[in-house]
């Protein structure tokens, strides 16, 4: 049965006449797309969030959660950047472009007090996980080794070597190397003491985590999220979330 | 005419439905649906299945054979606080290769230490002492990211999965420390992620192991491969009567999880043939409506010359594409939310192995979109019929009363 009319339109001609082809596309696409894998690096988390950020702030009431990675941040330009900053490239299997950043956003009521942030280090004997509670400005308020798998572990994890990181900041590290873990002219970081002189390599892994920390966090979170100046207090939009 | 051409049945059929979009749209929207739970449920129904295989097969072993009361999972060892742990002697495994039934067998020591540098409270963490010789042909699963098994029996090297290098940031060469024991070893390998509890597990030699915990001869399992015909059910009565054993037969698991998802999936099952059901009606409703508003039109086609069979192949095409558009839609849908799905279900089954749950692969996708065009072709039949059936003049007349 054929009718004579209009014209049709060509894309709809073309639809037409491939449906068949169109249809397996279509089905193949559909294969691939439910075959690709969903594996990603695994970043540094609190063990117990609800404690250590109590431990870490004790004034706050609350705390809200958030993903950031190089790689939805920027990618391979802003790895270059973080890598400059740093002085030292990102190496190895776990140093990667797609490591997620857990970061903890601090809470007193409706105001943003601050950030808890961490970071994995490979030290000479096993993995080191450094974490900086950081006020909105950036200025380090407590440093906290969550875990250290070396000798020495108990004098870098005391009270004593946490307290030399209070106050500073990321400007305190721009003279710091770290791979030759030298600070050129001296300055706040040469003043940080190594509780274990025998473990050098552990100390300056240390060191270097905590630049990395601050280097992430300045690219991955305060150029994103913008806070106020040190000393202010950022306010959140809505209700500030509670401790569960 | 110039600017005229000839209109195939196709460009009516496709014209008629778009006359009507909202109703065309809601119908296969009703047949998406129907579609995506479909091809969700079989791509689970298989995904389920091979990820259970994999599982219990990367395990190597179908039997495990432990002292008596100890935990023989890294995860019950954790929860017990480390304690707990029970110990067979080495000779265990000379009576177990005795029996015929058996191919190969690979014992293993299990040592738990409490490292106090590891969060606020400390932390346990587990090692597995391995035969070199046998173990890694019980595991075919396991396979090298960087670096390989043991150098020799007795050497201070370790192996490990791939969570537990990327906690320690190790990576070959490198070495580790035995938190408490003040043991330091050469990493040598690390292993690609499995899925399994191997992930976060330390390997070192057995005989390493069992010097630097001073647990010479002692073992915590033996892993037993058994021949293919053998009677799991009888072997498992005959291990139960070594002294002061447990037998852990992976089979017995597998069954138990296989019968309480297969009442899942007939349940869900049911659900997926009702929404088919009321897709069906679905479809019917939308071209019999479709039908009895084009009384006249099609009055006109037949006065015009149009055969009955010419009307029954337009409205029947007319069905077939709107299930065809269903069936993709839903296949689109059961594709891109698997992940999704696997997530929900994973949260709702009280066990679930590792791996994809939901497999979806290109069969999967033609058997259901094929099903579902026949399904609508069949339930077109019927309003196909009462438009092929239709007078000319009483179809045209009947619109003008």
């Amino acid at each position: 049965m054929r009718f004579k009319t209009q014209k049709t339109n060509p894309t709809r001609k073309f639809f037409q006449a491939h449906l068949v082809p169109l249809t397996v596309s279509f089905v193949l696409i559909l294969t691939v797309l439910s075959q690709l894998p969903l594996l990603a690096a695994v970043g540094c988390d609190l063990n117990d969030p609800s404690r250590d950020i109590k431990f870490l702030f004790p004034d706050s009431t609350g705390f809200r959660t958030f993903y950031v990675s190089v790689k939805d941040s920027g990618g391979q330009p802003l790895l270059e950047k973080i890598e400059q900053a740093l002085g030292d490239k990102f190496t190895g299997l776990y140093e990667t472009l797609d490591v997620p950043y857990t970061v903890y956003e601090i809470y007193r009521g409706r105001e943003i007090i601050g950030y808890v942030h961490g970071v994995n280090q490979k030290g000479r004997y096993g993995g080191v996980q450094v974490f900086l509670a950081l006020r909105p400005g950036g200025k380090i308020t407590a440093f906290y080794i969550q875990k250290f798998t070396g000798k020495g572990a108990r004098q870098f994890r005391s009270p004593e070597f946490a307290a030399q990181f209070q106050g500073l900041e990321l400007k305190d590290f721009e003279n710091y190397q770290v791979r030759t873990g030298s600070e050129n002219p001296e300055g706040s970081i040469s003043r940080i003491k190594n509780p274990v002189p025998e473990a050098v390599e552990d100390f300056r892994a240390i060191l270097r985590a905590v630049k990395k920390n601050l280097i992430l966090m300045k690219f991955l979170v305060f150029a994103r999220h913008p806070s106020p100046q040190a000393g202010t207090e950022a306010v959140a939009s809505d209700s500030g979330p509670s401790w569960e | 005419m110039k600017n005229r051409q000839r209109l195939s049945l196709f460009q009516i059929a496709w014209k008629n439905l778009a006359r009507k979009k909202t109703r065309s749209f809601l119908t296969v929207v009703g047949i998406a649906l129907a579609t995506w739970v479909l091809i969700s449920l079989f791509g689970f129904n298989s995904g389920y299945k091979n990820s259970l295989d994999r599982d219990i097969d990367n395990l190597g072993f179908q039997m495990l054979v432990v002292a008596k009361g100890c935990p023989y999972e890294a995860a019950t060892l954790m929860l017990k606080g480390g304690t707990g742990l029970k110990y067979m002697n080495e000779d265990v495994v000379k009576l177990i290769t005795r029996e015929p039934e058996v191919d190969s067998v690979t014992p293993m020591l299990m040592q738990v230490v409490f490292d106090p540098n590891k969060g606020q409270s400390g932390g346990l963490t587990a090692f597995l002492g391995i035969d070199p010789a046998t173990f890694p042909r019980l595991k075919p699963g396991l396979s090298f990211k960087q670096g390989s098994w043991f150098t020799n029996p007795e050497a201070r090297e370790v192996v490990m999965g791939y969570e537990a290098a990327e906690l320690e940031q190790r990576e070959v060469g490198d070495v580790y420390l035995i938190p408490e024991k003040e043991v330091e070893l050469k990493v040598v390998g690390i292993l690609n992620r499995s899925g399994t509890q191997d992930d976060g597990t330390i390997f070192l030699p057995l005989q390493t192991l069992q010097k630097i915990f001073g647990q010479e001869g002692q073992l915590t399992s033996v892993g037993i491969k058994v021949n293919k015909e053998t009677n799991l059910p009888l072997f498992e009565e005959k291990m139960f009567k070594l002294p002061d054993v447990q037998v852990v037969s992976l089979t017995q698991v597998k069954t138990t999880i296989m019968t309480l998802v297969s009442t899942a999936r007939i349940l869900v099952l049911s659900i997926a043939l009702i929404a088919i059901l009321i897709s069906i009606m679905g479809v019917i409703n939308t071209v019999l409506m479709s039908v009895m508003e084009r009384q006249k039109e099609i009055g006109i086609l037949k006065a015009m010359g149009a055969l009955a069979s010419d009307v029954f192949k337009l409205v029947w095409l007319e069905t077939s594409l709107l299930c065809l558009l269903g069936g993709m839609v839903g296949a689109g849908l059961a594709v891109l939310t698997s992940r999704l799905t696997e997530y929900l279900i994973r949260q709702l089954l009280p066990f679930s192995p590792s791996g994809g749950l939901i497999s979806i692969d290109a069969r999967l996708i033609l058997i259901s979109i094929t099903a579902v065009v026949l399904l609508g072709l069949l339930s077109g039949i019927y309003p196909a019929f009462r438009a092929a059936r239709m007078r000319p003049l009483e179809a045209i007349r009947s619109e003008e009363e």
